[in-house]
């Protein structure tokens, strides 16, 4: 751990939507300079920590606290929780015609890096640099956001944001779906160069294993019914690939909750 | 019978009437008195231009009455009243056959009379592939502006009205016969006057018409922008989109009804109409009315559709979590709503010039 305090501390999470409690009482901790993975079926409640972290309004904290590098983030708004350090990369990124990616691109990084990031030269290396590694065309900044995307051009996009924005904390929920073996690797080398030798963190939602296998996590969640039951090391990924969830959810149901 | 002889033999349209229906004549009327034809009504100055460097030679502006054709299917009461209006403010915009400049002309009418009113009357030549963007400016209580025309065959035309009075009320009539394999962009830019009233017609009486009417208004405070569009497809294998896109804020209401008419024996016409309004404000209101009369079987397809509602939630959010301030967020969705109609209008040049144009008015709204 190279930072005192971990990037992200989530302790005792509840979260409820419309009265129906989804998180009940997760704790994530992940500290500087790591990347961390949550791993489940779907509906267990993966994408709600994710916006959950993000500041989603649609959903009720009812106990507990979200932690960046020490300072709890609850009480900030979306926009506050960006500029303060928080990435989300979206399953399903928001279309917005009529929004330049070019425009869009400068002016969020303006907000969270300050007007001086967004300017001159030094920003125009950068968008190219990231484009490049990205395999993203030139063409595509004078498109509108998501607009007519495919699903591989929308998570590039995502990661592009990520690379250019530079945020303490990255959270990519399933940024790996809908993208072939050739967009994993890309965007896995994205995620590791924002994260691997930096004080920075990463947590990476996903199903399956194949993105884990190019990120190398440090550690990894299982997260069934609203509750993480299991948290290993890489290999644990590997069980489940082989495994499915079906054993683990016998050993929860029998009482299991294993470290 | 004279127009003025016309306009005065006519009964007040009845609000039953679809094109009255929201904003009556005697609320757009110049005086207010809907028996009475103004007299000394002023002329606003006219002139061409361009984004960039001079008027290229093949289009020019002609001062003089024009004869008013095209207007057999707008409405009795503007067209006898806009005619015995406009009888000494007439102008002619004459664009040579095959012209092609590669940049946008302007065409700026200037208003300082409080009340005024011109006729604009397009030849567009056939084959000519042009981008005209007509600028309402100015201050007055009161414009008619009357536009008439043609389309050449064959020819490529992007026709974009702006709006930007300060102030006042708009009476605005548009006529205009898109001739064989003509393809026209017709776009409606509005963020100006406080009463803009328009009846904007457009006729396919030849095959291979295209016609995209596009629509950027952008209304607040208390200002009430009503526009009736009517697209009529006369002839076989013609094409139609319209997308109007009205953003809402104040106490400011919107109107949006279309007429889509497809001919008897226009075989292969291909039309959709599509009305959108976001509202900004709880207290903005926008009414959106398609209709479609059509009379031939054998189409491609003929549709409509109305949409209205606030910021998007999910879309704010997502503007978030990229470090942008509600506020921040929801100036540029609306500016992306509006852009997304504008960004269609025509080339990288005139959207540029058109999108400064706009940004100018979000500012100034502070949204």
């Amino acid at each position: 751990m190279s930072g005192e305090k971990p990037i992200l501390a989530i302790s005792n999470l509840h979260v409820g939507i419309e009265g129906t409690e989804i998180l009940k009482g997760i704790d994530i901790t992940i500290p500087s300079g790591e990347i961390h993975a949550i791993m489940g079926r779907n509906g267990s409640g993966k994408t709600t920590a994710a916006n959950v972290i993000m500041g989603h309004p649609s959903y009720d904290i009812e106990d507990g606290d979200v932690q960046l590098s020490g300072e709890s983030i609850l009480d900030l708004e979306p926009w506050e929780r960006s500029r303060s350090g928080v990435f989300l990369s979206f399953q399903y990124p928001q279309a917005v015609p009529g929004l330049q990616v070019g425009n869009f691109l400068r002016k969020s990084v303006s907000s969270v890096r300050g007007d001086d990031a967004a300017k001159g030269a030094a920003f125009r290396e950068d968008l190219k640099n990231a484009m490049s590694k990205l395999n993203i065309p030139s063409s595509f900044l004078s498109r509108y956001v998501n607009d007519g995307f495919s699903g591989g051009e929308k998570k590039r996009f995502e990661i592009l944001q990520m690379m250019l924005l530079k945020p303490r904390l990255a959270v990519l929920d399933e940024t790996d779906s809908g993208l072939d073996i050739d967009g994993i690797r890309t965007v896995a080398e994205g995620i590791n160069e924002v994260v691997r030798g930096t004080e920075n963190g990463a947590l990476i939602i996903t199903h399956y294993s194949r993105i884990l296998e190019h990120v190398q996590p440090d550690r990894i969640h299982v997260m069934i019914g609203g509750k993480i039951v299991a948290s290993g090391g890489p290999g644990l990924a590997s069980l489940l690939e082989e495994n499915g969830y079906d054993w683990l959810e016998e050993r929860v149901a029998e009482g299991d909750v294993f470290e | 019978m004279d127009s003025s002889s016309e306009y005065l033999s006519l009964e007040e349209p009845h609000r039953a009437v679809h094109l009255w229906r929201y904003t009556p004549w005697k609320r757009v009327h110049p005086t207010g008195d809907t028996s009475d034809i103004p007299e000394g009504v002023g002329s606003p100055r006219l002139s061409l231009k361009c984004i960039e460097g001079d008027v290229p030679e093949g289009v020019r502006i002609i001062h003089g009455t024009t004869p008013i054709e095209g207007l057999p299917e707008s409405d009795a009461t503007t067209s006898s009243f806009m005619r015995a209006i406009t009888q000494e403010s007439s102008w002619t915009v004459e664009v040579d056959p095959g012209f092609s400049p590669g940049k946008t002309v302007i065409l700026e009418i200037e208003v300082d009379s409080p009340i005024s009113a011109a006729h604009v009357c397009l030849k567009i030549g056939r084959h000519a592939n042009f981008e005209l963007v007509t600028l309402v400016k100015g201050d007055c209580e009161w414009l008619g502006l009357l536009r008439t025309g043609s389309t050449g065959e064959g020819s490529n035309t992007s026709d974009i009205v702006v709006n930007v009075l300060d102030g006042g009320t708009l009476l605005r009539v548009d006529a205009i016969h898109i001739e064989r394999d003509s393809q026209v962009k017709a776009g409606t830019i509005s963020s100006g006057s406080e009463t803009t009233k328009s009846d904007l017609r457009y006729r396919m009486g030849e095959p291979g018409g295209n016609l995209n009417v596009l629509g950027s208004i952008l209304s607040s405070e208390d200002m009430s922008l009503d526009h009736h569009i009517e697209i009529h497809h006369d002839a076989p294998e013609t094409f139609s989109r319209l997308d109007w896109h009205s953003a809402c804020g104040g106490n400011s209401k919107t109107v949006g009804t279309g007429m889509l008419r497809v001919a008897k024996g226009s075989r292969g016409a291909d039309a959709a109409q599509l009305f959108q309004n976001l509202l900004i404000s709880e207290t903005a209101q926008a009414d959106s009315i398609p209709e479609l009369e059509v009379s031939e079987n054998e189409v491609v397809g003929c549709g409509h559709g109305t949409a209205s509602g606030p910021v998007d939630e999910d879309q704010l959010f997502y503007l978030g979590t990229r470090g942008l301030s509600t506020e921040q967020a929801k100036s540029m969705l609306i500016a992306a709503f509006l852009n997304s109609t504008l960004t269609e209008m025509g080339s990288h040049e005139m959207h540029d010039w058109l999108v400064g144009i706009l940004s100018d008015d979000l500012d100034a709204l502070g949204i």
